[in-house]
């Protein structure tokens, strides 16, 4: 049996000075090892979600809310946000925003002295981090004159530090080029099989398909679907009616399901391959 | 035979860090053309449209701009005629509201009080963020920002119009109004000359596509054709969608035409497909 690590319990939002309710009665639960895809249009609530989850909201930012959220056992309403930073990290879409020191190394360090770490403690961590992140002969460049592959994977760095269980990354790959997003999807593959829980927000639903286990689909502040990828992607109806697309491979599949008789339509050009090739022989 | 509107001829540009971005790049740009530039960062596209409007001077060789040579133009006429998207709406965005941000350029370029007021209220019900007029832009959410960017070049209609990454960050309503607008102004006559690494948008929006590598361009020429060239593919570290690569693999690399979108590939397997077999 899975331990959760996330449980959303009927949690709603409204922004300050606002009634408009962005989350809306949402539950749900994420478990240890679960990489989690977060898909919906913008406004959905997908940034709000996760800036909750972290406790940035409403308890750092504001706002009034309904429900709880628990992290690792602890609840948010009962710690006011505080005591999940070392349990769970954010990375947004904005790399370059968040840097503030000189040096890469600096920067890596910044969360660890904040938390009081000992000197010897951000020195392994730094390595660890660095290392992890492919940044580790960059230790001493300026954040701001990375590439952007490279600044998305040194605010991740900045979050490996702590060694959280959970990282949430927040359309973290929508500003990078082919390479630096495979650098990222690379480096977090390689999280997640180590252990880490993840979380991804991402418009790129075909890079989504092939990476994450479950995919949670919000709009208008409510969850959609909550569950795994491959039967997500079958409901190509349901989520065009929300604003979302399915893979192009999906949506050629379901087309042309009644000339390919499959119980469950590809979601990834792999498994594609394999469901089109047998048929085409029989058909030429 | 349509008007030449844009010509590099052997055009390099060293930059003063001594990188050279471009290195000797012939490129003809017609009237009404419909342009994507794909390439790793660093390839050159950037560099290569930054000397479309003058932003840029060649460090050797000829850029001409309607005929004329872009070093002998003022960067406000030429401005007028090339509008520039910027792929960062951070750095493009200076007004302190999104009303502002629309009506300056359109003042700048001199139209009068009544013009502006039409030209704005336009693309605000275009890109239907009438909600945001009297909002500090630098406060919106990125997608929003990105719309209000595009939103203040489209506002006084340049007959070029450059967008770098304009899909960056946008959901799947903001692409389907961008295709919107990009088709409006093709209908108009305008010229389309987009940057972008989102190979699903550039295959269904473009009727050109020009690769750059290392500060040359290494082809040119329709999507159709441009996909299926594996090696330039290679080399500028290209992925094409999906649904492309997924005809190239049932076709054993070698279709006559590369796939575009979902809906060629449906036309073309709906009768080739036997779907006599039982599923095993």
């Amino acid at each position: 049996m899975k331990k959760p690590i996330i449980e959303v319990k009927n949690y709603s939002f409204a922004y300050e000075n606002t009634d408009k309710k962005v989350l809306d009665s949402v539950s749900f639960t994420i478990n240890e090892g679960d990489f989690v895809g977060i898909i919906g249009r913008n406004k959905a609530g997908k940034s709000t979600l996760c800036e909750s989850l972290v406790g940035l909201l409403p308890f750092t930012m504001g706002g009034s809310w309904d429900g709880e959220i628990v992290i690792d056992g602890k609840s948010l309403n009962e710690t006011k946000g505080a005591g999940v930073t070392d349990i769970i990290g954010i990375v947004f879409q904005d790399a370059e925003s968040q840097f503030t020191q000189e040096t890469v190394e600096d920067e890596i360090a910044f969360a660890m002295c904040n938390f009081g770490y000992s000197r010897e403690l951000m020195r392994e961590r730094i390595l660890y981090a660095s290392e992890a992140c492919g940044l580790r002969n960059m230790l001493d460049r300026s954040p701001f004159k990375l590439s952007g592959g490279q600044q998305q994977r040194l605010a991740i760095a900045c979050i490996l530090a702590l060694q959280p269980k959970v990282i949430i990354l927040d359309e973290s790959t929508s500003q990078l080029d082919p390479i630096g997003r495979d650098e990222v999807f690379g480096l977090i593959t390689k999280l997640h099989a180590a252990g880490s829980t993840v979380i991804m927000v991402d418009h790129n639903i075909e890079k989504i398909a092939e990476y994450v286990n479950k995919v949670l689909v919000l709009h208008d502040g409510k969850v959609i679907e909550f569950d795994d990828a491959g039967k997500v992607f079958q409901k190509k109806d349901k989520l065009n009616a929300h604003d979302v697309r399915v893979p192009q491979v999906t949506d050629a599949a379901l087309q042309l399901k009644d000339k390919l008789g499959f119980k469950e339509a590809p979601i990834t050009l792999e498994q594609a391959k394999s469901v089109f090739a047998g048929y085409k022989k029989e058909g030429k | 035979m349509r008007e030449c509107i844009i010509e590099t001829q052997d055009l390099v540009h060293t930059y003063p860090t001594g990188v050279t971005a471009l290195k000797g790049v012939n490129l003809k740009i017609y009237k009404n053309d419909k342009i994507s530039i794909v390439g790793q960062n660093g390839s050159g596209k950037t560099t290569i449209v930054r000397h479309f409007n003058g932003l840029l001077k060649p460090t050797s060789g000829r850029v001409l701009l309607f005929g004329e040579d872009t070093t002998k133009q003022k960067i406000g006429q030429m401005a007028r005629k090339v509008g520039y998207v910027f792929q960062n709406p951070n750095h493009q965005i200076f007004c302190t509201t999104v009303r502002d941000e629309l009506e300056a350029a359109p003042k700048n370029f001199g139209f009068s009080e009544e013009e502006t007021k039409k030209a704005v209220d336009e693309v605000v019900e275009l890109m239907n963020i009438q909600s945001v007029l009297n909002t500090h832009p630098l406060t919106l959410d990125y997608t929003t920002k990105k719309i209000v960017s595009i939103a203040s070049v489209l506002a006084y209609k340049p007959d070029v119009l450059i967008l770098d990454e304009p899909t960056g960050g946008l959901d799947e309503p903001g692409r389907v109004m961008l295709t919107k607008i990009i088709d409006m102004m093709i209908e108009n006559g305008h010229t389309i000359i987009m940057i972008s690494h989102d190979m699903d948008y550039v295959a269904e929006n473009s009727d050109r596509i020009i690769v750059m590598c290392q500060g040359e361009v290494v082809d040119d020429g329709s999507p159709e054709k441009i996909f299926l060239n594996a090696e330039v593919l290679r080399k500028a570290q290209i992925e094409p969608p999906q649904i492309t690569q997924l005809d190239l693999y049932l076709e054993n690399g070698y279709p006559k035409e590369a796939i575009l979108s979902v809906s060629d590939f449906i036309k073309k397997y709906i009768n080739f497909l036997g779907g006599q077999r039982e599923w095993e």
